[in-house]
């Protein structure tokens, strides 16, 4: 494949894609039409609209990678894997069929949606409660001085939400807001400027075509040559 | 805030092809070698996930965070020989890490060895059956080593302590900093927020794209000087910095 077709013509739809985005951000470029819009909010309009369309492309995507995968696993009937995979097909297959012939907002759609899919997302979600756990009881453990530190606070914390501790050290409440409203809001807000900056960094890196791990790993020709 | 910053960055590529910056050494991506040879010793599969990534919101550069990391991996499990598993979340980046994975098995010279319905796997658009379904596949097909990075949400305990029961090396990195901590008292290796996004300049070993990052802190060093100034001017009773900054 031509560097051009690789790496140029990426990088050039990367780049005047992101000027318009950015300038529909920052700036009202003329013309203006009758609603106030510039020509830049009309562009990332149709652009947001070209996305839901190749978002729903490559669903199909997905589904065809999906039936690839698991028809494979039940036609070799892989063990521990392919009830497992007979049955997502199955499931797939009576939402797709629902879905198209009475509509994702029929009664029947959500009853099936709301009645497996809601109920089953709710339990993996309640089953964090138990990973919380498990990953607590390994963290708080005193390995050195900071793994000291992090038991005592959490302690801390974790006397604090017990109401009757409270009740008898009221104490506990200004030193967890002091842990929580001084200490880790500004180590939070650190890492969240440090994160910005980078993304801003890495935002520069993708438009001025130095950021090209997304186009995969280039030669040092594809990528302009190596400098120093 | 965001010309200055532009303009640090600018300096620090131009600055970056007379001297070559110094890094920081990120034990993360020092460690992805180990992670896969320790894959292909144990002749067992490397799981690597972006997490809830999406191409069109506020955390594609998470993802594409995540992307360049899963390119330098998969050339190195293309040259172990390790078989590499992605468990796609949004059907949208399974195009492009598709194409990635191929093209590190190109390279590698082993493009038969790419499978690539068995090894880019679309689990689900719904953020607990996706997570579910990461979960089957560490207990059923034990990968020795798991790498997550991007931007993930309450499935982070999930694959963490999962993949850390199964005995998985884990390197883990996103931007999100509620799940930063879960990460941390799990994973054997994190990238926190910045990090993931230098990942890419890092494993290029361009002085440029490195000079980026120097460009970057640039930036962090006025952020500190402003807070500094704005701590102090609000201390005499001026409202001067959050006034310029727009707060």
């Amino acid at each position: 494949m031509s560097i051009t077709v690789r790496k140029t013509l990426p990088i050039v739809i990367v780049f005047v894609i992101a000027v318009v985005v950015m300038s529909d951000y920052f700036l009202v470029l003329p013309p203006v039409n009758d609603a106030g819009t510039s020509w830049t909010g009309s562009a990332v309009t149709s652009l947001q609209n070209w996305g839901i369309i190749l978002t729903a492309f490559s669903l199909g995507f997905g589904a065809v990678n999906l039936f690839f995968f698991h028809s494979k696993h039940i036609s070799r009937r892989t063990p521990d894997q392919w009830y497992y995979s007979l049955w997502l097909l199955i499931v797939v297959v009576i939402f797709t069929v629902i879905g198209v012939f009475l509509g994702p907002n029929s009664d029947q759609y959500s009853w099936l949606y709301n009645a497996s899919y809601f109920a089953l997302s709710a339990t993996v979600y309640s089953s964090l409660g138990f990973y919380m756990t498990s990953g607590v009881y390994r963290a708080l453990r005193v390995k050195n001085t900071e793994s000291g530190i992090f038991l005592v606070v959490g302690l801390l914390v974790l006397a604090k939400n017990a109401p009757a501790l409270t009740v008898y050290f009221p104490v506990l409440r200004d030193i967890v807001s002091f842990i929580t409203g001084i200490l880790t809001t500004s180590a939070q807000r650190g890492i969240m400027i440090g994160g910005a900056l980078g993304a801003i960094s890495l935002g520069i890196r993708t438009m001025t075509g130095r950021e090209t791990g997304f186009l995969g790993k280039l030669t040092e020709e594809e990528r302009g040559g190596a400098v120093g | 805030m965001l010309i200055l910053i532009w303009v640090f960055i600018l300096y620090g590529m131009e600055r970056a092809k007379k001297e070559l910056p110094r890094f920081r050494r990120l034990t993360g991506l020092d460690a992805l070698p180990e992670m896969v040879g320790r894959a292909a010793e144990m002749n067992r599969p490397l799981h690597f996930t972006t997490g809830l990534g999406s191409l069109t919101t506020t955390v594609a550069p998470q993802l594409v965070a995540g992307l360049a990391v899963l390119a330098y991996v998969a050339e190195l499990c293309a040259n172990y020989g390790v078989k590499m598993i992605y468990s796609v979340y949004q059907a949208q980046v399974m195009p492009i890490a598709t194409e990635l994975m191929k093209d590190a098995y190109v390279k590698a010279g082993k493009p038969e060895e790419f499978i690539p319905e068995d090894q880019v796997r679309y689990l689900s658009g719904e953020q607990f059956a996706y997570a579910s379904a990461v979960q089957g596949i560490a207990e059923r097909e034990r990968p020795a080593a798991n790498i997550m990075i991007g931007p993930f949400y309450a499935e982070s305990m999930l694959f963490a302590e999962t993949f850390n029961r199964i005995g998985s090396i884990q390197l883990a990195g996103t931007a999100r900093g509620y799940q930063i901590p879960f990460f941390a008292v799990i994973c054997d290796y994190l990238l926190i927020a910045e990090e993931i996004y230098a990942a890419g300049a890092y494993l290029s070993k361009d002085p440029i794209t490195s000079g980026t990052i120097m460009g970057q802190d640039y930036g962090k060093i006025v952020a500190l000087l402003l807070m500094l100034l704005g701590v102090l001017a609000t201390t005499f009773g001026s409202s001067i910095i959050t006034d310029l900054l727009g707060m």
